[in-house]
């Protein structure tokens, strides 16, 4: 079952009871048909999926469609992008950039990019987060962006994405945040581009064309 | 030379060796081995420039981008049009510019004070040269032509660039009723005569 793009901005999902729709709370725009709607807590993976969802800031409160009918999902007006998995590789993009996936598909708090504690305590710092939901599975995926979701291939290493404007990347990428903050940051006469996060492996990686958080 | 290409809402730049100028902070993507550094006072134009700016509230903040790669631009998600200058001079809100080739030069052109009041300022940032300036807007950019004889007027908090030979002027429609909130909503507009073209932005900042 996959999302229907209805525009740039709705999609719609037809839901039955062998596949219901995991989506953002309060995303429904209309239904027709019998559906219910009942609030799932965090990222799903038990006690410890909760834990990790709390710790990490990467919780989004979630609600499950179930029924049959067909539903419109979006949100606040922003662009959305419907990824399909084929089941060999998994998405990972922030959580709040979910807006509705296929129930069956399965999530879980990653870490990504290396260094420990101190990577994460920079990632805090750009308010980006290296914390970071991984979505794995077949199924579709409805991402929201700001202005679009734009692919980048990532084929080998070299490609370096700003951390506000990163939605989420699929495939074998590992993603390294670099810092280069110099006196110059410091004083207020930085490039603005002081954090980067950079990929290398095999894959795509889809950033938006702005650099505004929601 | 530097090729500028807009898709959509993002600007590619192909850098080999080049250093370009571009809005601080709006890279959002680039492949291979750039360097990024903050382009100094005034959008590289020095103490002068800085001041003109600061005077007239065209203040621009510009980093340079050097090395060889290519280099994704964005801007609030706001639309991209790539400019090709030769030689001639284009007037641009300098909130819109995202993007200077390395042959251009950004100066501030005042045509009187009156604009400050508005807000918006009839002092706009010119950019003359010869090579490629990317500028954003909120929606697609409408060109609206001008003609001897047939001025256009536009809404000061839509108008994005202009050129040509032409002679700006701040329209004044402030009345008591303005005065009292009864106002037509439009109490400035911008009156282009001459030869050119305008480029307005179908949202009023």
């Amino acid at each position: 079952m996959a999302f229907e793009q209805v525009n740039s901005k709705v999609v719609r999902a037809q839901v039955s009871p062998a596949t219901a729709v995991l989506a953002r709370r309060g995303a429904m725009l209309g239904y027709d048909g019998q559906v219910t709607f009942r609030p799932v807590a965090g990222q799903g993976g038990g006690v410890g999926g909760f834990v990790g969802a709390a710790l990490s800031g990467e919780s989004n409160p979630m609600m499950a469609t179930e029924g049959t009918g067909s539903v419109l999902y979006g949100f606040r007006g922003l662009h959305v992008t419907v990824i399909e998995l084929n089941g060999s590789g998994s998405l990972t993009c922030e959580a709040d950039r979910l807006l509705a996936h296929d129930a069956n598909l399965q999530t879980g708090v990653e870490f990504i990019g290396q260094g420990g504690i101190r990577a994460a305590v920079r990632g805090a710092m750009t308010g980006q987060g290296l914390f970071t939901t991984k979505v794995s599975g077949a199924g579709a995926v409805a991402l929201l962006s700001h202005g679009g979701t734009y692919a980048i291939p990532v084929d080998g290493g070299g490609v370096a994405v700003d951390p506000q404007a990163y939605v989420g990347h699929v495939g074998n990428i590992q993603v390294d945040l670099a810092a280069k903050v110099g006196w110059r940051d410091a004083v207020g006469r930085g490039s603005g581009e002081a954090f980067q996060l950079k990929m290398s492996g095999q894959g795509t990686v889809y950033i938006q064309a702005s650099e505004q958080k929601f | 030379m530097v090729t500028l290409t807009a898709d959509k809402r993002l600007l590619h730049a192909d850098l080999a060796g080049e250093t370009i100028r571009a809005a601080t902070g709006s890279m959002v993507a680039y492949t291979g081995n750039v360097e990024f550094k903050n382009a100094g006072m005034g959008g590289g134009g020095g103490f002068k420039a800085a001041l003109k700016q600061k005077v007239s509230g065209e203040s621009i903040k510009l980093m340079e981008c050097s090395g060889s790669g290519r280099v994704t631009f964005a801007q609030d998600a706001m639309d991209v049009t790539v400019i090709d200058l030769t030689g001639d001079t284009l007037a641009v809100e300098s909130e819109h510019i995202l993007a200077v080739s390395g042959g251009l030069t950004l100066d501030v052109k005042f045509s009187g004070l009156q604009g400050m009041t508005s807000g918006q300022g009839l002092a706009t940032t010119t950019v003359t040269g010869q090579g490629q300036v990317a500028i954003v807007s909120d929606g697609p950019l409408i060109a609206l032509a001008v003609q001897q004889g047939v001025p256009v007027v536009v809404d000061p908090d839509a108008f994005v660039a202009s050129f040509g030979q032409m002679s700006m002027n701040l329209v004044s429609g402030v009345s008591w009723k303005s005065l009292v909130g009864e106002g037509s909503g439009e109490p400035f507009s911008l009156r282009f005569e001459g030869a050119g073209t305008v480029l307005v932005q179908p949202a009023e900042r």
